[in-house]
C-alpha cells in the first residue's frame, strides 16, 4: 500500500462561479490520510463542483489545492480515484477489458492492470461477469464495476461521487467494507452522499456545505456535541410545569410525564437531575443526542438564517 | 502552458488509439458493413467488364453462296483486332435476310466474294466492315496480280509492310474514359468515409461525454490526447476498411480487364488513400469539435451538417471538374483545403492533376490540419465538460467555463 504523507488533501479558499451563480464561496477544509470523510449537502450545494476542482477537470476562480502540502498537480491528480455522480464507463465494452483499459490509462503494465482487475472483480463479485457488457449488468452490478474502476490502479485517494445512490442495503454494506478498508490502508476516502445515517456510521469527519460555503466541519462526535445540551427527563410524579421553573433550562417539548430540556451553557445536567429526583421517581434521564440529520437541518436552517441577514 | 508531450503522453495516445481501433474493428457493423462494400464493388466491376465484352466482342455473321469463301478470312482478321465474330451457314438469302431482321444475325453476306452483299438490320460493326471491306479489295486484287503474271504473296508482303505512321494527338482519350469512372469512384467512396468516419468521431466524444466517462479520462489523460487518439483510431479503421476495397477493386479490374489500364486503378488507389489521411485529419477535427459542443446524440446533426455539407459540396464540385478538368476554377478548387482531400484525389485519378498541384494542395492541407488541430483541440477542452445545452461555438473559443 501506497503510504501518504501527514497532510493530505487540502482545499484553501476555493470559489467558483458559473455565470450568475456562486457554485462555490470561499471553500477550505482538509482530508487526512487514512480517513473517511463525508461531504454532505442539499443538491446544488456545491459538491460535484468541488469535487471536479479537486481532480482538475474544473478550474477555480480564486483558491488552492494542495497535495502532501505542496499544490496539487496533473501527475498527482492521476493517482486520484474518481468516481463520477452520473456513471461514467463504456456501456458497450467488456468489463474486464475496461478495468484493465482504465488502469493502463492510470500509468499500469497491461500484466498489473490484469492483475489488479481480477483482484477487484473477485473482491466485488463480479469475477463471473468481466467478460460481459457494461450495459448489461444491473444498475448495482455497474455501480461496482464503477468503484472497481476507481480502485484499479491503487489510488492515492478516493473521491466518490455519490457512490451509495440507488444501492441496495447489502451493496451499501460491500461497499462501506471497501472503502473503510482503503481507509484503513492509509489514504483518504472522500464521498458525498444524502443518506445522512450511513455518512454518519461510516465517516470520521463530515463537511456540511450549502450554496457553496462551508457550514461545518468536524468529527461526528463534535458535531453532535456542538451546541446547548438538551435532556430527556420523565419523573411521572412531578407537578405539572416543574420543568418550566427550573433555573438554566426550558422546555422544548412535552411528550406526556417526559420533558425535552435545552440547558443553558452553565447550568449543570446533575442539578437537573437533582431537582427531578426532588419531585419523585425518575424513570429516564437521557441526554439526547442528535442525529446527523438534525444538525443538518439545524446548519442548514442557519445557513439560511445566516444568509438571508 | 505550453508543454511537450512526455512518454507517458505517447502511451496515452496509444492506449486510447488502440482502444478505439480494436472495439470498431470488433464489431458486426464494421465487418459486415465491409463484406457488403467488397460484394458491392467487386459485383460492380465484374459486370462492368461483363457488359463491356458483350457489347463489344461478338459479332454473328451469315454467310450464303460463294461469298462462303469469305468466311474464314474474317473470323481470323477479326480476331487479330480483338472481335469475335461467329460464322453462320444460311441456306438462302431471303432465310438469312429474316434472320437479320429477327436479330438472330448482325450481318448477311451473299453474292461473290468479289463484291458482296452484306445486310444488316440498321448498321455494320465498324470493325467488321473494315476488315470485311479490306479482305473484298484483297481478293480482288489477288485475281488481278494472278492474271497480270505476278506472285501475288510477294507483292501482298510488301502491300503487308507498307503502312501509316500513326502520330497520337490525345494519347489519353481512351484513358480518359476509363479514368473518369474510376476517378467518380474514388469521389464517392472518399466523399462516404470521409462523412461516415467522421460522423463516427463526433458520435464517439459525444458518447463519452454523455455518459461522464469523460471525467474520468480526463482526470488521467489530457483533453488533447484523448481528441487525438480517438482521431487517429477511428481514422485507422476507416484507412483499412478503403484499403480492402482499394485491394478488391485493383484486383478484381485487373483480372475482368474492366479496365485496360491497371496502373489508372492503381494511381487512384494510392491517391485515395493518401487523401483519405489528409482529409480525415482535416474533417474528424472539426467533427470532434462539433461534437463536443453537445451532450446527446439527438443534437448531433444541428452542429455537424455544416462539415458535412461542405463534402459535400466538394463530391458535387467534382462533376464540374470532370467536365472541365483544366478549367482555372478546377484547378483552384483542388487546391483549396476545405475542397482540396476529394477533389485533388479524383483529379489524380483522372490523370488530370499536375505534380505542383499536389504539392501545392498537400502543403495548404497540412497548414490547415495543424491551425485546425489548435482550434479544435480548444473548443474541445472547453466544451467537452459542460454537459447540458449546446455551448456556444465562441464561448468554446473564448473558454473559460
Amino acid at each position: 500500500m501506497r503510504s501518504v504523507p501527514a497532510p493530505g488533501l487540502e482545499l484553501h479558499g476555493l470559489s467558483k462561479r458559473y455565470g450568475n451563480l456562486q457554485a462555490v464561496r470561499d471553500l477550505s477544509f482538509d482530508v487526512r490520510p487514512g480517513e473517511v470523510f463525508g461531504f454532505v449537502g442539499s443538491n446544488g450545494a456545491g459538491k460535484t463542483t468541488t469535487m471536479r476542482i479537486v481532480l482538475g477537470t474544473l478550474l477555480a476562480d480564486v483558491g488552492d489545492v494542495l497535495w502532501a502540502g505542496k499544490r496539487i498537480d496533473f501527475e498527482v491528480r492521476r493517482h486520484i480515484g474518481y468516481m463520477p455522480e452520473e456513471r461514467g464507463l463504456y456501456p458497450k465494452m467488456h468489463v474486464g477489458e475496461q478495468l484493465v483499459y482504465l488502469a493502463q490509462l492510470h500509468g499500469l503494465s497491461e500484466t498489473a492492470g490484469l492483475q489488479s482487475a481480477n483482484r477487484w472483480l473477485e473482491r466485488l463479485q463480479l469475477a463471473a461477469r468481466a467478460k460481459d457488457d457494461v450495459q448489461k449488468l444491473s444498475h448495482g452490478n455497474q455501480q461496482r464495476v464503477q468503484l472497481a474502476a476507481a480502485l484499479v490502479f491503487d489510488p492515492i485517494m478516493l473521491i466518490l461521487d455519490e457512490p451509495f445512490a440507488g444501492l441496495d442495503p447489502e451493496a451499501v454494506d460491500s461497499m462501506s467494507e471497501v472503502l473503510r478498508e482503503r481507509a484503513v490502508a492509509g489514504i483518504p476516502v472522500v464521498f458525498s452522499s444524502h443518506q445522512l445515517d450511513l455518512v454518519e456510521r461510516l465517516c470520521d469527519r463530515v463537511a456540511i456545505i450549502q450554496n457553496g460555503h462551508l457550514v461545518a466541519c468536524d468529527s461526528v462526535d463534535a458535531l453532535r456535541a456542538r451546541g446547548p445540551v438538551r435532556l430527556w427527563v420523565d419523573a411521572p410524579a412531578a407537578p405539572k410545569g416543574w420543568a418550566a421553573r427550573l433555573p438554566g433550562a426550558h422546555v422544548i417539548r412535552t411528550d406526556g410525564t417526559r420533558v425535552l430540556l435545552e440547558l443553558a451553557g452553565s447550568t449543570d445536567d446533575q442539578t437537573v437531575l437533582r431537582a427531578a429526583l426532588a419531585t419523585g421517581p425518575v424513570h429516564e434521564f437521557r441526554r439526547d443526542v442528535p442525529s446527523l440529520l438534525d444538525i443538518f437541518r439545524e446548519a442548514m436552517t442557519e445557513g439560511r438564517v445566516a444568509a438571508a441577514s | 502552458m505550453l508543454r511537450l508531450p512526455d512518454r507517458e503522453d505517447f502511451q496515452n495516445f496509444f492506449l486510447i488509439a488502440r482502444r478505439e481501433f480494436v472495439t470498431r474493428i470488433r464489431s458486426r457493423f464494421f465487418q459486415f458493413g465491409t463484406l457488403i462494400l467488397v460484394v458491392a464493388l467487386a459485383g460492380y466491376i465484374v459486370l462492368q467488364a461483363e457488359v463491356i465484352s458483350k457489347a463489344t466482342s461478338t459479332v454473328k455473321v451469315g454467310f450464303v453462296g460463294p461469298a462462303q469463301s469469305l468466311a474464314q478470312p474474317l473470323q481470323a482478321a477479326a480476331a487479330s483486332s480483338g472481335l469475335t465474330v461467329q460464322v453462320h451457314d444460311v441456306s438462302s438469302v431471303g432465310a438469312g435476310e429474316a434472320q437479320v431482321r429477327d436479330g438472330t444475325l448482325d450481318a448477311l453476306v451473299s453474292g461473290q466474294p468479289t463484291g458482296p452483299d452484306v445486310a444488316v438490320k440498321d448498321k455494320l460493326d465498324p470493325t467488321v466492315e473494315a476488315t470485311l471491306d479490306g479482305l473484298v479489295k484483297e481478293t480482288v486484287l489477288n485475281q488481278a496480280i494472278a492474271q497480270a503474271g505476278g506472285d501475288p504473296s510477294t507483292i501482298l508482303a510488301q502491300v503487308a509492310r507498307a503502312g501509316i505512321h500513326l502520330v497520337q494527338l490525345d494519347a489519353n482519350a481512351t484513358r480518359r474514359t476509363q479514368s473518369t469512372v474510376v476517378g467518380l469512384f474514388v469521389a464517392i467512396l472518399l466523399y462516404t468515409a470521409l462523412t461516415l468516419y467522421g460522423q463516427f468521431v463526433a458520435a464517439g466524444v459525444v458518447e463519452e461525454k454523455s455518459n461522464r466517462i469523460v471525467e474520468i479520462l480526463l482526470s488521467t489523460v489530457r483533453p488533447r490526447q484523448l481528441l487525438l487518439g480517438k482521431v487517429v483510431g477511428i481514422g485507422l479503421v476507416g484507412f483499412l476498411q478503403l484499403a480492402v476495397l482499394g485491394v478488391v477493386a485493383v484486383v478484381t479490374a485487373t483480372r475482368t480487364h474492366a479496365i485496360s489500364l491497371p496502373s489508372v486503378t492503381v494511381e487512384a488507389v494510392v491517391a485515395g488513400l493518401v487523401w483519405f489521411v489528409l482529409g480525415f485529419f482535416l474533417y474528424a477535427l472539426m467533427f470532434a469539435a462539433a461534437g463536443s459542443l453537445v451532450s446527446r446524440q439527438e443534437d448531433l446533426a444541428s452542429v455537424t451538417t455544416p462539415i458535412t455539407l461542405i463534402i459535400v459540396g466538394t463530391y458535387l464540385a467534382f462533376f464540374y471538374a470532370a467536365a472541365n478538368p483544366d478549367a482555372p476554377v478546377t484547378i483552384a478548387l483542388s487546391i483549396i483545403p476545405p475542397f482540396a482531400p476529394v477533389l485533388m484525389a479524383a483529379r489524380i485519378a483522372t490523370g488530370d492533376a499536375q505534380a505542383w498541384q499536389v504539392a501545392v494542395a498537400v502543403v495548404l492541407t497540412l497548414i490547415e490540419i495543424v491551425a485546425l488541430n489548435a482550434l479544435a483541440a480548444r473548443i474541445y477542452e472547453n466544451s467537452v465538460l459542460r454537459v447540458g445545452s449546446r455551448v456556444k461555438l465562441l464561448e468554446a473559443l473564448r473558454g473559460g467555463t
